[in-house]
């Protein structure tokens, strides 16, 4: 367990709602619409997701793969290609510039406030680099276009950026495959924050890593989110990461979020059944009693089951579960979930794991 | 699945499959024709020669006196022939290179590659030449198709052995060395199998590249140059200067025709691959293990 | 530095096997048959004209030597190798006594510039032309492109050549369909001699590039669709990375290594196809004297052309493979 990473003090501003959101998505369908063999399929992939992101502050996103995390991202991160496609709903950010909704802005201007306002940390650290070419390359691709400075001074804006995050600007030098996993973890990180970005999305940027190494990049996140005053929207499965570095934590399954909150109001005091599941199977020092697997597998986007999409591996699941799906609620203060059983009572929930 | 369906599948659904098996239809059946030739092939001057395209004379005739068509099918059986002879042949040693090499792996590997490579390097066309050149009227048709294949193995061995590599880690491979199998039982029984498809649509490329050495070098004379051969008849009639006097049926008929072949073979070898990827077939087949 | 050695080392050793087994296999070839060339050749030679019975003599010492009919069998390998690592193949016999080396250096830069020309337009067009069409995947002109070059590649150099012989020198008889300059060209006139021969070698190069253009152009297409899906391709492309750039400096540097490789495997393929279209187009180089060698009889010149060839050849290959690492830095992954 990654304890130490929380003796960074929270600021004030952290703990406190703000009135304007960073991001704000509202009701957003994302849909994968293929046609084979002149079937139409659809996979429900982002299924009427509505979440704030707001300054200063890295969210959290949970769920296990296929829960559809990786496509909302990529829905956010407006990089969604076909057969993936916005079926409804919206993604706006409220830049120190204006407002911007990702799905009314132009190529041009999609690629205009990328990696100034808006910059993401990839999965797989140990392919996101170009493998025939220096990483200063990289750095003049991804961040010159974006910043007010050439040449001799533009290289030293990155280099004072990595000795600011602590690495030597002789990677610049280096090819990727001369850097290990972590170290080129850390060179992604430090080229995805260059230019100073108010959001970065940082998806599953630390899974490849073992934990010592992971230990330190996610320290250096830390770090450099609180220098920036920027917001993180964090994915990854690990709750232990989840834990010890997100402030509010979203917790997706088969598409849809099931519950919201602040990181600790949720470990505490679960409303979601699954999200208790999630938190049980964590090891604990001096906790010796087995750990339940939770029956069934995720179900198939493409044909989800119908009501409450947990209902077939809930051990709480009552009839209203098969017929209806529950509607996201705030049962306690700035905690939601959609569960019945919570809405009902959120006491039932803590029996569950 | 049977081997005919497969067949039906890829006919009606993959253009390129369809038009290489019509157009090597069409050549065989020219091929087929050979054997109802009213003329004996190595007979010259049995009509009248340099008749242009005619009811009689389909594809006219040739200054040797000669029916351009029924010449072109005892040529096109001929060099067809000598493409599946070649084919043949250098499978065989692709194969045993191939697997061996695969299976082995170690120094065996790096020795075996090494001379692989060598073959895949150096110039062939020269050495031929040089073959010729010292056997001349001895050269042979049969003689050609051995060198050639002794020559031509290489590249598609290189193919084998990435296959047979990726065999050799896989459980069933393991499972037969702790039960004693040998070498050439595991390699034969266990890991032919699963190369047999990347051999079948190798033999169309093999097939086309003999029939061009064959083509170049009887075009040249550099071979037996009395049996009949696509090559061949394009030798003698470069020899008469048909293209020069006008004689065109003579040289286009059989360019014409082999260009089909051609073609028609190397579309059967890219909607073959497509169909039978060896990578796809063995992510199949881990995800049955 | 250390990975480079490795790899150099590994590299030179491969040459040193691709010539040893190359040259052990003309050996072969030339022991291998009843014959005796010698006097078969001798007496080809001097058929047509009068040669005195010294120069007969010397001849029939060289070409003993060469074929290695003296002595022991492993004097007579020996002696092979011998003559062989010093590039000495004794007196032409169609052109005596002009050394065979001669010829072959008369002859090489005509086939070295035209394979040099040749080869690296297809490479670079096919490459060029391959990676928009994977990366365009849409575009009509580079489908259709595709379809044609497709159609060309699995016929022969001479069957290709055959054809542009008979269109440009029969149908539409534009370009010069023969030789490699004019006979006649005043040669103190560089530009124009430059000219002349440019001009010349444009039916020769036509009919090479059309053969090998659809391989590299197929092969590049599909790396190029391979490596689009790569991580750092759709980072790049996330950053909002100019496509002209990701095109060039992420998707296509990355597809240009195993194309760097497979050219250095074509090379033995593209030498073939060079000797049939200079045969095809008189064009005076190494393939021209090849094969006239061989209707001359000249068994020193048809050896001397088959080694130097391979030399030359696995040279070539390890002149590529040495820049490899320019192409991709990470040597030991090959």
């Amino acid at each position: 367990m990654i304890t130490e990473l929380r003796s960074i003090p929270l600021s004030p501003e952290m703990r406190a709602p703000q009135t304007a959101p960073l991001l704000e998505v509202d009701r957003l369908k994302a849909y994968y619409k293929t046609q084979m063999f002149g079937v139409d399929r659809e996979v429900r992939a982002v299924d009427d997701i509505s979440l704030k992101v707001n300054r200063n502050e890295i969210y959290g996103l949970a769920g296990e793969s296929s829960s559809g995390k990786s496509s909302l991202i990529k829905t956010i991160a407006g990089a969604i290609r076909p057969p993936l496609r916005v079926v409804e709903g919206s993604v706006r950010f409220n830049f120190k510039d204006g407002e911007r909704d990702i799905y009314k802005l132009s190529p041009q201007e999609l690629s205009a406030i990328r990696w100034s306002h808006l910059s993401y940390i990839m999965q797989g650290s140990m392919s996101v680099l170009n493998p025939v070419r220096r990483i200063k390359h990289a750095f003049v691709d991804f961040a010159l276009p974006h910043v007010n400075a050439k040449g001799a001074d533009f290289t030293s804006l990155v280099e004072r950026h990595l000795k600011r995050v602590h690495l030597d600007p002789a990677v610049l030098q280096a090819y990727p495959h001369e850097l290990s996993g972590g170290m080129r973890q850390r060179v992604t990180i430090a080229l995805a924050t260059v230019c100073g970005p108010e959001f970065i999305i940082a998806d599953e940027p630390t899974t490849a890593l073992d934990v010592i190494v992971q230990k330190g990049v996610l320290l250096m996140l830390r770090e450099i989110q609180q220098e920036l005053r920027s917001s993180v929207l964090f994915v990854t499965h690990d709750m232990a990461v989840h834990a010890n570095l997100t402030d509010r934590l979203g917790i997706m399954y088969a598409g849809r979020l099931v519950e919201e909150g602040r990181t600790r109001d949720l470990f505490k005091r679960p409303l979601h059944p699954y999200t208790a599941h999630l938190i049980s199977s964590l090891p604990r020092i001096g906790d010796e009693a087995p750990k339940k697997g939770l029956e069934g597998s995720p179900p198939s986007l493409a044909n989800p089951p119908p009501g409450c999409r947990f209902h077939p591996r809930c051990p709480l699941a009552i009839d209203i579960c098969r017929l209806e799906a529950p509607p996201m609620m705030e049962i306690l203060p700035g905690h939601r979930a959609a569960c019945h059983v919570a809405q009902a009572d959120p006491t039932r929930v803590e029996t569950v794991g | 699945m049977s081997a005919f369906k497969i067949f039906r599948d890829l006919f009606s659904h993959n253009g390129e499959f369809a038009i290489g098996l019509v157009l090597l239809l069409v050549v065989l059946a020219v091929a087929a024709c050979s054997f109802f030739s009213p003329y004996p092939p190595m007979d010259v001057y049995v009509v009248p020669p340099d008749v242009p395209p005619s009811w009689e004379h389909p594809l006219g005739t040739t200054s040797r006196g000669q029916d351009v068509f029924w010449q072109l099918t005892f040529a096109i059986r001929n060099t067809l022939l000598f493409g599946i002879v070649v084919a043949i042949l250098s499978r065989i040693i692709s194969l045993f290179v191939g697997l061996i090499s695969g299976y082995k792996g170690g120094w065996v590997d790096r020795v075996l590659m090494s001379i692989n490579d060598t073959f895949v390097v150096i110039p062939l066309f020269p050495i031929l030449v040089l073959f010729y050149f010292i056997m001349r009227d001895q050269m042979s048709w049969a003689l050609l198709a051995v060198i050639t294949a002794l020559l031509g193995w290489a590249y598609d061995a290189r193919l084998i052995r990435s296959i047979a590599m990726s065999l050799r880690t896989r459980e069933f491979t393991r499972q037969a060395v702790f039960s004693g199998m040998s070498t050439g039982k595991i390699v034969l029984q266990e890991h032919l199998p699963f190369v047999l498809p990347i051999v079948f649509s190798t033999t169309m490329n093999n097939i086309n590249w003999s029939i061009g050495i064959e083509v170049t070098l009887s075009v040249l004379g550099f071979t037996d140059i009395n049996t009949p051969t696509i090559g061949g008849m394009i030798y003698w009639a470069n020899q008469h200067a048909a293209l020069v006097s006008g004689i065109w049926w003579w040289v286009t008929f059989p360019v014409a025709l082999v260009i089909m072949l051609f073609i028609g073979l190397f579309l059967l070898a890219i909607s073959m691959n497509e169909y039978i990827d060896p990578r796809s077939r063995l992510s199949r087949l881990g995800g049955q293990a | 530095m250390r990975a480079y050695l490795t790899y150099l080392s590994k590299r030179l050793v491969q040459f040193a096997v691709v010539v040893f087994v190359g040259i052990n296999i003309t050996y072969l070839v030339t022991h291998m048959t009843p014959i005796d060339p010698v006097e078969q050749s001798i007496s080809a030679a001097t058929s047509f004209g009068s040669t005195s019975p010294e120069a007969i003599e010397m001849m029939r010492q060289s070409l003993r030597q060469l074929y290695g009919l003296e002595g022991s069998p492993w004097e007579q390998y020996v002696s092979f190798w011998k003559r062989i690592l010093v590039g000495d193949f004794g007196p032409s016999l169609s052109a005596f006594p002009t050394p065979v080396s001669q010829l072959i250096l008369r002859a090489l830069p005509w086939t070295v510039g035209l394979l040099l020309v040749s080869t690296l337009l297809t490479w670079f067009l096919g490459n060029l032309l391959g990676g928009l069409a994977g990366y365009y995947r849409n575009s009509r002109v580079l489908r259709a492109f595709g379809v044609i070059s497709m159609a060309l590649k699995p016929i022969p150099y001479y069957v290709v050549a055959l054809v542009l012989l008979i269109i440009f020198g029969f149908l539409w008889p534009v370009l010069p369909i023969s030789g490699g300059a004019t006979m006649a060209s005043d040669r103190s006139n560089t530009f124009a001699f430059a000219l002349d021969v440019a001009v010349h070698s444009i039916l020769p190069v036509l009919s090479l590039m059309a053969v090998g253009i659809g391989g590299w152009f197929m092969g590049m297409r599909s790396l190029v669709s391979n490596v689009v899906t790569e991580d750092y391709v759709i980072y790049a492309e996330l950053a909002g990375v100019k496509r002209n750039k990701i095109l060039g400096s992420y998707v296509m540097r990355n597809a240009l290594g195993p194309q760097v490789t497979g050219l250095a495997l074509q090379l033995g393929a593209i030498f073939n196809g060079a000797i049939i279209t200079e045969y095809v187009f008189g064009y005076p180089g190494v393939g021209s004297l090849l094969i006239s060698a061989v209707h001359a009889g000249d068994y020193s010149l048809v050896l001397g052309i088959t080694t130097i060839s391979i030399v030359a050849v696995s040279a070539t290959v390890l002149l590529i493979d040495l820049l490899y690492p320019l192409i991709d830095p990470r040597v030991e992954a090959r």
